[in-house]
């Protein structure tokens, strides 16, 4: 390369190319001491530096020191030591240096020790931010020891998903005795949680050190594992939103009723707090009995929350209401203050109240532990989402509902939720088609 | 981050907020870093986007953009690199005029800080900040970052300017990369 070509490389490059180029070049002219005056745009700012064949070294020692780890340049030093023109840079066969440059974020940095114990975790970590650029498909492990066991260590990196591709990079930089390997995993997460398990553990005597190794992938690649990432985090973002917004929300909505409802607000606060104790001792299974006047009233109320509030207060074994709101079909005997008459529920919706409700009761009560029962919870939660979603626009009284049971059973209540849909559809037909009536005419006979 | 599972929001809305208010109440510069790259590391996982949103932390990441502390620089932009990626967080850096101060990290001399940047610059580029994400200044720096040896500045820039910018940007910014490397080179370089 003529130093004309070098300057024009110059012009283009990132400081590492810069420098390695003002090096060739101070070789070329083999020992004179050009003066070079050099424009290298950096980024977004110009950066106008003047050197001499002698400040080059300078240069370079405060670049290679900035970017090297000490352990590394005196091997580097080592291995090149043959070079007598290059005071401390490690950049003398220029073609194996080109292809294997060990990048910072291969380097195993040193764990904080000052960590608050309150944020300390079970293992002590370095101080280092992982973002989707760093993380990768790729895995770069070191510290295999030399004995032959290249086997071993795929099948310990298969185990946790599919390996794609792997080889031994022979000429990356050990430590003596030890062998370097590249793994391209099919998927990223396997990736993660491989260099998870894997990283600082032994293996074979030697301890391993894993980290990614993003620059192996190809510009698709990296395109196809932000769209990904993006992806995916939308995706996980809206879940955990939903399930946020219900918890601690769901007093919030009962009391943002009081905007739509034309009942006494105080009603609305008593059904909340209500619905709030009673959803807390409902496991016990026993009927919360001041709640149901109150529910009484609410129920009739236009309300595109109610099927909510519906699900919410009706979770295991409580005795149902139906779309009225009165539990005059109950066991327990429940003072019926302002009962009203029942007229849109169909006798068949009763019948089936009473068969349900005498099933929930006669039902030995089941204890479920808190854990399972906040899952049924966040389960549910996330069905009703998926209704509410659906009826936003809905202005208006709703028509009578069948009542929402929790059969206490995920398949049942599958079925359940099934027959329900199918119900609507259903009753979501517009016009009631004239029952044809047949017709006969008499058919010809003939008279024997 | 399978195991962070088993905390409620709630408690870890409250954690996050100790380590915020740690954040603003301590005067040890280590102190701040490491509870700064645990928040950026934190923003990674999607489930605590919303938590870190309403607890202000995309404002705290970009305060500390300006920051002469190289560290603070990077775990800043990291953290908002893995917050942008979430559609509201994106509108909240977009709404608090993120985009000048993530190119401003661009001409920084830490290879991380650059990438976060890249990163979040192509989270942020919606319909209407296009104009400003896809500068002339941001896509000649683009176009430079695609001719480096360095492979990960190389293929992140070749995304940029293939999926964010038009034909006519790029070869107007080639333009005028060329016209200036000829007026500030002082080496004259032969005519052939």
């Amino acid at each position: 390369m003529s130093p004309e070509c070098v300057c024009k490389v110059l012009a283009q490059n990132t400081p590492q190319i810069f420098l390695y180029s003002m090096l060739k070049l101070s070789l070329f002219e083999g020992g004179q001491k050009p003066t070079v005056f050099v424009s290298v745009p950096l980024n977004a700012n110009e950066l106008l530096l003047r050197t001499e064949g002698r400040k080059i070294s300078k240069l370079l020692d405060n670049y290679v020191h900035s970017n090297r780890s000490q352990t590394k340049m005196e091997r580097l030093k080592k291995k090149y030591q043959h070079v007598d023109n290059i005071s401390e840079c490690s950049v003398a066969n220029p073609s194996v240096w080109d292809t294997q440059k060990v990048y910072k974020h291969h380097e195993q940095q040193n764990v904080a020790q000052t960590r608050a114990k309150y944020r300390e975790g079970r293992r002590q970590r370095a101080v280092k931010v992982y973002t989707i650029n760093l993380e990768s498909r790729f895995l770069l492990v070191q510290g295999v020891p030399a004995i032959g066991v290249m086997a071993e260590l795929v099948q310990l990196f298969a185990l946790y998903g599919v390996v794609e591709e792997y080889r031994a990079l022979d000429e990356y930089p050990a430590e003596q005795f030890t062998e370097v390997y590249l793994f391209q995993f099919q998927k990223l997460t396997s990736a993660r949680i491989a260099k998870r398990r894997t990283d600082e553990k032994s293996f074979f005597g030697g301890q391993l050190h894993v980290c990614y190794a993003p620059e192996y992938e190809t510009v698709e690649e990296t395109r196809q594992k932000l769209q990904d990432r993006r992806r995916y985090v939308n995706r996980a973002s809206q879940n955990t939103a939903k399930q946020y917004y219900q918890q601690p929300e769901v007093s919030t909505e009962s009391s943002s009723t009081d905007t739509r409802a034309s009942a006494a607000p105080e009603i609305q606060k008593d059904f909340a707090s209500a619905r709030r104790e009673n959803v807390k001792s409902d496991y016990l299974g026993f009927p919360e009995q001041p709640l149901a006047p109150t529910e009484d009233v609410s129920y009739r109320l236009p309300n595109f929350t109610q099927p909510f509030q519906l699900q919410w207060s009706t979770k295991t074994t409580l005795p149902t209401e139906d779309k009225m709101g009165s539990l005059h079909n109950s066991i327990p005997p429940v003072p019926e203050t302002s009962k009203q008459s029942a007229s849109s529920s169909s006798s068949s919706v009763k019948e089936r109240d009473l068969s349900k409700r005498q099933e929930n009761l006669s039902r030995p009560v089941r204890f479920m532990p808190r854990i399972t029962h906040l899952e049924s919870r966040k389960r549910k939660l996330e069905e009703t989402v998926f209704f509410l979603n659906e009826t936003e626009t809905l202005i208006g009284p709703k028509l009578p509902e069948l009542p929402k049971v929790d059969m206490e059973d995920h398949s049942l209540n599958v079925t359940a939720n099934l027959i329900r849909q199918t119900m609507t559809k259903v009753t979501s037909v517009p016009e009631v088609k004239p029952v044809q009536v047949k017709t006969t005419t008499p058919k010809p006979r003939r008279r024997i | 981050m399978a195991r962070k599972n088993q905390f409620s929001v709630s408690d870890r809305f409250e954690f996050l907020q100790g380590l915020v208010t740690e954040f603003q109440d301590t005067d040890s510069d280590e102190s701040k870093e490491q509870v700064l790259a645990n928040l950026a590391n934190f923003a990674y996982d999607a489930s605590n986007v919303e938590s870190l949103r309403m607890l202000q932390v995309t404002d705290l990441f970009l305060d500390m953009l300006t920051e002469e502390n190289d560290n603070f620089v990077e775990f800043g932009i990291g953290g908002l690199c893995n917050l942008s990626m979430e559609r509201e967080s994106r509108d909240q850096i977009l709404q608090n005029g993120g985009v000048p101060l993530v190119i401003s990290c661009l001409s920084s001399n830490r290879d991380e800080t650059v990438l976060s940047a890249i990163t979040t610059l192509m989270n942020l580029t919606t319909a209407a900040s296009r104009a400003e994400t896809t500068d002339s200044a941001v896509v000649q720096c683009m176009l430079r970052f695609s001719l480096t040896q360095n492979p990960r500045l190389r293929n992140l820039a070749s995304v940029f300017l293939q999926d964010y910018c038009t034909r006519e940007q790029v070869d107007r910014a080639r333009e005028g990369i060329q016209g200036q490397s000829q007026s500030v080179v002082g080496i004259p370089l032969p005519k052939d």
